[in-house]
């Protein structure tokens, strides 16, 4: 079967496809992940697609336990397995490479995005039924060979946790856990930065593999005498200035400092920091950052937002930024997807949906944060809590906390999809009768809010 | 009309009482899932069975059942010799009594320096943990002094002083054993005095006694039980190694001393006094310590939460 | 059919009009350090913080991670005794103005009456001297909710025991009236009889938070410590929850202090706002005042940082530079000048700041031997040579030194390879009250030690 990823992706993320005509960086094609437990198997998410443009930050927001995490991670394969299971769909990820006519700046050529698309290694580039036709380099993240899913993680694709404190190790310093990246992924530039390509003769091999970090004990004992010595130094100071540099751009304090300390010596706002300058030191494609300042005070989470922005804008990234407070997500995100129960109920630009959310999810969420002009006590707060994704029966994952829920909507699945404009929304209060097949008397209204 | 469907107080209890034996069969029945703890708990059961039934299994000797009998007719029998399944020691004593009547010696020996050892390192860690302090430092002064010993040669000193009998093997693994529990039970108090419920419970004005009783101490529990089980067989393998190198009495039906005074005749060629015996010992400390490690598993909070 | 009547509302009584008055409170834990567990400082969580909440009222607490707001909650619950100060509660109308009469004047002063009066108050009143009855009717009277649902119900017991234990502790029913009260208190925070027989595991982050409520709600109280109740859990919860309280406190007429960092949620819930720093306190005042017309930088910061406000007033999500000041060694003067965004010389910069400014700068600190202060304001650098004292005395005297320290340093002389350096030596910022109960301790508003030229010179530099 050879859908055209082109159509396919604008039908179902159906957001702006005008805008940009070349295929998004990354589309999540019905993507459904289960869990196997004691109860029967959570549908953890559902059906969802979505795509991610370059360039751009696409929020993903919804309650605890709606799947957003779940979904974040199946982007590396990182859903633990067993339980879980990748019970369908695709994450289509096209890498990009630094465009060689503006050097990252963004040209005509690049459209302006300054990355352009690797070629199809399989055709290179012509075009052939791996890319679709669109000779593009095309990897479907969940079927990929786990050695080509490794040259990805981290270095195309990135990913900043929700806490910080357990996602560093506490018994290295800083600046061995950004190196590891590097040596991982960029050890060809290592070298080259040390200014180590002609003249080391036959050392070359070892320090090949010493900016690798494969060197066994005797190699590095060698490299440590004098011939090679002044190399393996240089080496170990193009590490220092890589890793310094990537924490200057974070804005952290002095950085040299910082760099030799470990994690329990640090802030949880630093740590966040370091986090995301072992994010971006390959300078990845995508980053994800799962609820990145939920951990964090408010003083210092305005900070960590205004730092993914910016360094969003300098390295033309495109990031995924998952949260469950949309006012927040509002503020670093242009485009918004509201998640509920495993599903998508809502997507469109951040400010849209800000402004005039169509979904009675969405309302509520937004409802629910406390403004100056709700009176005391009197939130609009939505009863209840997430449903157990337990062997769902087709229904509107919503309905028992919805207000306005009529029968239609307890037998049937709403589809998400666009009506008067092109905002997609998942609820029959913006279906016909006719449309969805059903009796008139059971959809709901506006009207019959309870 | 509601009334007559509301449970009365005994209901209540019964209901409480319900849920709590379910989440006790649950946690059971989780243990008993992984095989290994599964054959671990076989052999327990099969080595008690055994101990209990030792009077119906064989005769027992007359007049203290605990002394291995003399058949002077029948001195380094191989095994297989009708009369002695399992041949006879070079004292004529029966192995396969030696092994029944010895489950019987090893069970008590376990059974007693457990309870022991954790009665008194659960006191004097609560104790320490608890009330912190002053108290707390002296008690672990104490603990300190007792862990720079190692375990063998501490038991070792304390037998080869007392003299040897089975009474002080009980006394020397005691005195080993306690600190363990001691040390383990005071980290886990201290740990879970931190608790907000521990807080929550001195602002409602709950005494502390209450305090320990109810949130403290059920919170720190269960290292104790796992480590107890654990300690059940590496008591009887270190009692063993004490009546091995002889500071039991001669002539006990204790897998041990077995082992001791079967060990002569290997060379000999005489390996049926000394392995089976030995083999028991192996059996019931890897029963337990399997036992143990499934306990581990499933009582670890993370996996209890689910 | 509830067996525990709800009260109807509650008049809020004329007479005793403060349940809870803070003076003086200061809270400091020990460090201890090396083998022999010596005392090297003390952290001051909560340093001298005085505030009263009324009957009836909600009084929100607002500051970053760390500036002391738990610390200053388990002070007003007995739970920590005060190093200083004290919490006194209920005291009559009478007693707390003469209270305030008697800690206004300092303690030599006192006449032998007035120190017995003090005493006398203390014994009754104050929360950490309180014994027998006066304790046990106190301890009933004040509750609290912790932050933390997960950890703060015990998970070996059942729904019942947790929710009915205070009604045992207090003899207050037992059997199956106990059951009925407890039932009658699992409704009232929307849980049912079908939760009694659960164990905490089995609910969900906002349920656990209502049984944490139903138990502090169980004895009756007047008055109830929310620490953090609703930042664990989403926004959707959280106006669940925050309904609850309210719908709570009308019908029970109960007083409470409400803590939180966020501030959309304290503004939603409380009628007086106190914004703590460090220990201390840097402003307070009405809901309106302080969130329409803040005084202290350190409040606008804090404003400015909060999305769900930015939302309302089109603040964009604005920038506090630097990291909270470590408690143990807070800084002099005006506690928020190394991260003030409208700083003047008279705010209290000291050596430290220097010594941070040339570490931040990178500024060969390398070379930097040893430190002799003589007290926060004056010390000795010694370097290693006299080629980086001069160089370190040129980038204190350059731009790269903001102006405001430039301006409050009074002294900076090189001798050899030591530079002295001085600053102005300055106070203890004080709370001052700008309009009617609304204080805040900032000098631009105080004015208290303020040079009139460095109003002026912060007006030259844009701020
Ligand atoms: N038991 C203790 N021993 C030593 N230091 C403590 C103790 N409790 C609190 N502190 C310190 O006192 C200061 C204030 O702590 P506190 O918990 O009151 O802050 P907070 O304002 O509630 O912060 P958060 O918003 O993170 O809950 C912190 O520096 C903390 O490290
Ligand atoms: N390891 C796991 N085992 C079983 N269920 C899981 C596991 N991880 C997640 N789930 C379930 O998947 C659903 C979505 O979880 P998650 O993606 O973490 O939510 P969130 O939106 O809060 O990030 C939840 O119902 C959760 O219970
Ligand atoms: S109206 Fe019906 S379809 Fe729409 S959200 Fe409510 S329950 Fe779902
Ligand atoms: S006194 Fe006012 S101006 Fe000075 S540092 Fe403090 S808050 Fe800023
Ligand atoms: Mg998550
Ligand atoms: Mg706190
Ligand atoms: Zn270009
Ligand atoms: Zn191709």
């Amino acid at each position: 079967m050879t859908d055209p990823a082109r159509t396919l992706g604008e039908e179902v993320g159906g957001l702006d496809a005008a805008a940009d005509r070349r295929a998004p960086l990354a589309s999540v094609q019905d993507l459904r992940i289960q869990f196997r437990t004691k109860a029967g198997r959570v549908h953890a998410v559902d059906g969802v697609s979505f795509d991610i443009r370059d360039g751009e930050a696409l929020g993903l927001v919804g309650e605890t336990g709606c799947g957003k995490t779940v979904t974040a991670r199946s982007f590396l394969r990182l859903v633990p397995s067993p339980p879980g299971i990748y019970a369908g769909g695709r994450v289509q990820f096209r890498p990009r490479k630094r465009c060689e006519v503006c050097g990252g700046a963004g040209c005509g050529a690049c459209g302006g995005a300054g990355r352009v698309p690797t070629a199809c290694p399989r055709c290179r580039g012509t075009g052939c039924s791996e890319c679709n036709l669109s000779g593009e380099e095309t990897v479907d993240l969940l079927r990929v060979p786990e050695r080509r899913l490794r040259e990805i993680r981290g270095n195309r694709i990135a990913m900043i946790f929700q806490d910080p404190g357990k996602a560093l190790n506490p018994a290295l310093p800083v600046k061995q856990q950004i190196a590891e990246v590097l040596h991982v992924h960029r050890s060809e530039e290592l070298l080259r930065r040390a200014g180590i390509d002609s003249d080391a003769g036959v050392l070359m091999p070892l320090l090949r593999r010493m900016a690798e970090q494969r060197s066994r004990r005797a190699e590095r004992v060698l490299l440590g005498l004098p011939p090679g010595r002044r190399h393996s130094r240089r080496l170990g100071a193009a590490v220092a200035e890589w890793v310094a540099e990537s924490l200057a751009e974070t804005r952290i304090a002095n950085p040299r400092k910082v760099m030799n300390s470990f994690p329990h010596e640090l802030s949880g706002g630093m740590k966040q920091r370091v986090m995301i300058a072992q994010a971006l030191a390959c300078d990845p494609d995508l980053l994800i950052a799962d609820e990145p300042t939920t951990a964090l005070d408010v003083t210092i989470q305005a900070r960590i937002l205004e730092l993914i922005r910016e360094l969003q804008d300098r390295h033309r990234s495109s990031v995924l930024y998952i949260s469950h407070d949309l006012a927040l997500v509002n503020q670093v995100s242009d485009r918004v997807a509201v998640m509920y129960a495993g599903r998508i109920v809502e997507s469109g630009p951040s400010q849209a949906v800000f402004r005039d959310p169509r979904h009675p999810y969405t309302r509520g969420l937004l409802a629910a944060i406390p403004t100056a002009t709700d009176e005391r006590g009197r939130l609009m707060a939505i009863e209840g809590t997430v449903p157990e994704l337990v062997d769902p029966q087709p229904a509107c994952r919503f309905h028992a906390r919805c207000p306005y829920a009529a029968p239609a909507c307890r037998t049937i699945d709403p589809p998400l999809r666009a009506h008067r404009d092109d905002r997609p929304v998942a609820c029959f209060l913006y279906e016909s009768a006719e449309e969805v097949g059903a009796d008139r008397s059971s959809m709901p209204t506006w009207a019959g809010r309870r | 009309m509601l009334d007559a469907a509301r449970p009365r107080v005994g209901g209540h209890r019964v209901r409480a009482a319900a849920v709590r034996l379910r989440r006790f069969a649950s946690v059971g029945g989780e243990v008993l899932r992984n095989p290994t703890t599964l054959a671990g708990v076989t052999i327990i059961v099969a080595m008690v069975g055994m101990a209990l039934l030792a009077p119906v299994l064989t005769e027992p000797n007359v007049p203290d059942p605990y002394q291995m009998p003399r058949d002077w007719g029948a001195l380094n029998e191989p095994p297989g010799t009708p009369d002695h399944l399992l041949g006879t020691t070079q004292h004529g004593g029966d192995v396969l009594y030696g092994i029944i009547w010895g489950s019987r010696t090893s069970l008590r020996l376990s059974l007693i320096v457990v309870s022991v050892t954790v009665a008194i390192g659960v006191i004097v860690g609560s104790l320490a943990g608890f009330l912190g302090g002053r108290v707390d430092e002296v008690l672990m002064r104490i603990v300190d002094v007792f862990l720079s010993i190692p375990e063998l040669i501490f038991a070792l000193a304390i037998a080869a002083v007392l003299g040897p009998s089975f009474g002080n093997i009980i006394l020397a693994l005691a005195a080993v054993f306690w600190v363990k529990y001691a040390r383990i039970i005071r980290g886990q108090v201290i740990h879970v005095k931190q608790n907000d419920y521990v807080d929550a419970a001195r602002v409602i004005g709950d005494s502390r006694l209450n305090i320990f009783v109810k949130d403290v101490l059920p919170n720190s529990i269960t290292p104790v039980a796992v480590q107890a089980t654990l300690d059940m067989g590496n008591v009887v393998l270190i009692g063993a190694a004490l009546s091995f190198i002889g500071l039991a009495e001669a002539g006990l039906a204790e897998w041990g001393v077995l082992v001791s005074q079967g060990q002569a005749g290997i060379s000999a060629g005489r390996w049926w006094a000394s392995t089976f015996p030995g083999l028991m010992v192996f059996l019931w400390a890897l029963a337990f310590n399997l036992v143990g490690d499934g306990l581990r598993d499933v009582l670890d909070p993370r996996t209890e939460r689910r | 059919m509830k067996t525990v009547p709800a009260r109807a509302a509650r008049p809020i009584p004329v007479k005793n009009r403060n349940l809870v008055t803070v003076r003086n409170l200061r809270r400091y834990f020990p460090i201890r350090e090396g083998a022999l567990q010596r005392v090297v400082g003390h952290v001051r969580a909560v340093d001298g913080v005085s505030f009263d909440v009324r009957r009836g009222e909600t009084v929100g607490v607002v500051g970053e991670s760390g500036c002391g707001k738990t610390t200053l909650g388990r002070c007003i619950n007995g739970l920590l005794p005060p190093t200083d100060g004290g919490v006194y509660f209920d005291l009559g109308d009478d007693e707390h103005a003469r209270l305030d009469a008697l800690t206004a004047m300092p303690s030599e002063a006192r006449t032998r009456e007035q120190a017995a009066e003090l005493e006398r108050l203390d014994r009754t009143h104050r929360v950490d001297r309180l014994r027998g009855e006066a304790w046990r009717s106190y301890r009933r009277n004040c509750q609290v909710v912790f932050q933390d649902a997960f950890s703060s119900l015990n998970p070996r017991q059942l729904v019942k025991d947790i929710v009915g234990r205070p009604l045992k502790v207090y003899r207050e029913a037992s059997g199956s009236e106990l059951m009925e009260r407890v039932v009658g208190l699992l409704e009232s925070v929307g849980l049912g009889r079908q939760h009694l027989y659960r164990y905490p595991h089995q609910f969900s982050g906002g349920q656990r938070q209502r049984i944490s409520i139903a138990r502090a709600l169980a004895l009756d109280p007047d008055f109830i410590v929310l620490d953090e109740p609703t930042s664990a859990l989403d926004v959707s919860v959280q106006a669940q929850i925050l309904n609850l309280l309210n719908d709570l406190q009308r019908e029970r007429g109960l007083t409470y202090l409400f803590i939180s960092h966020d501030l959309g949620v304290v503004r939603h819930m409380s009628d007086r706002i106190v914004v703590m720093y460090v220990g201390e306190i840097v402003e307070a005042g009405t809901r309106d005042d302080v969130f329409n017309s803040p005084l202290h930088p350190y409040t606008e910061a804090l404003l400015e940082a909060s999305p769900e406000l930015a939302h309302d007033t089109d603040r964009r999500a604005g920038a506090l530079e630097g990291r909270v000041p470590d408690p143990a060694r807070p800084p002099q003067g005006c506690r928020f000048h190394t991260r003030c965004p409208v700083v003047t010389p008279s705010c209290g910069f000291e050596v430290d700041d220097a010594v941070r400014m040339l570490e931040g700068r990178g500024a060969g600190l390398d070379h930097l031997r040893g430190v002799q202060r003589r007290s926060a304001f004056e010390a000795d650098l010694s370097f290693d040579d006299e080629e980086f004292a001069g160089l370190m005395v040129r980038v204190l005297e350059g731009p790269e030194t903001p102006a405001e320290m430039r301006e409050a340093m009074i002294g900076l002389t090189r001798s050899g390879s030591t530079v002295a350096i001085r600053f102005r030596d300055i106070d203890r910022v004080r709370l001052e009250e700008i309009r009617p109960a609304h204080v805040t301790s900032c000098i631009l508003h105080t004015g208290q030690g303020l040079d009139p030229g460095d109003r002026h010179m912060r007006e030259k530099n844009g701020g």
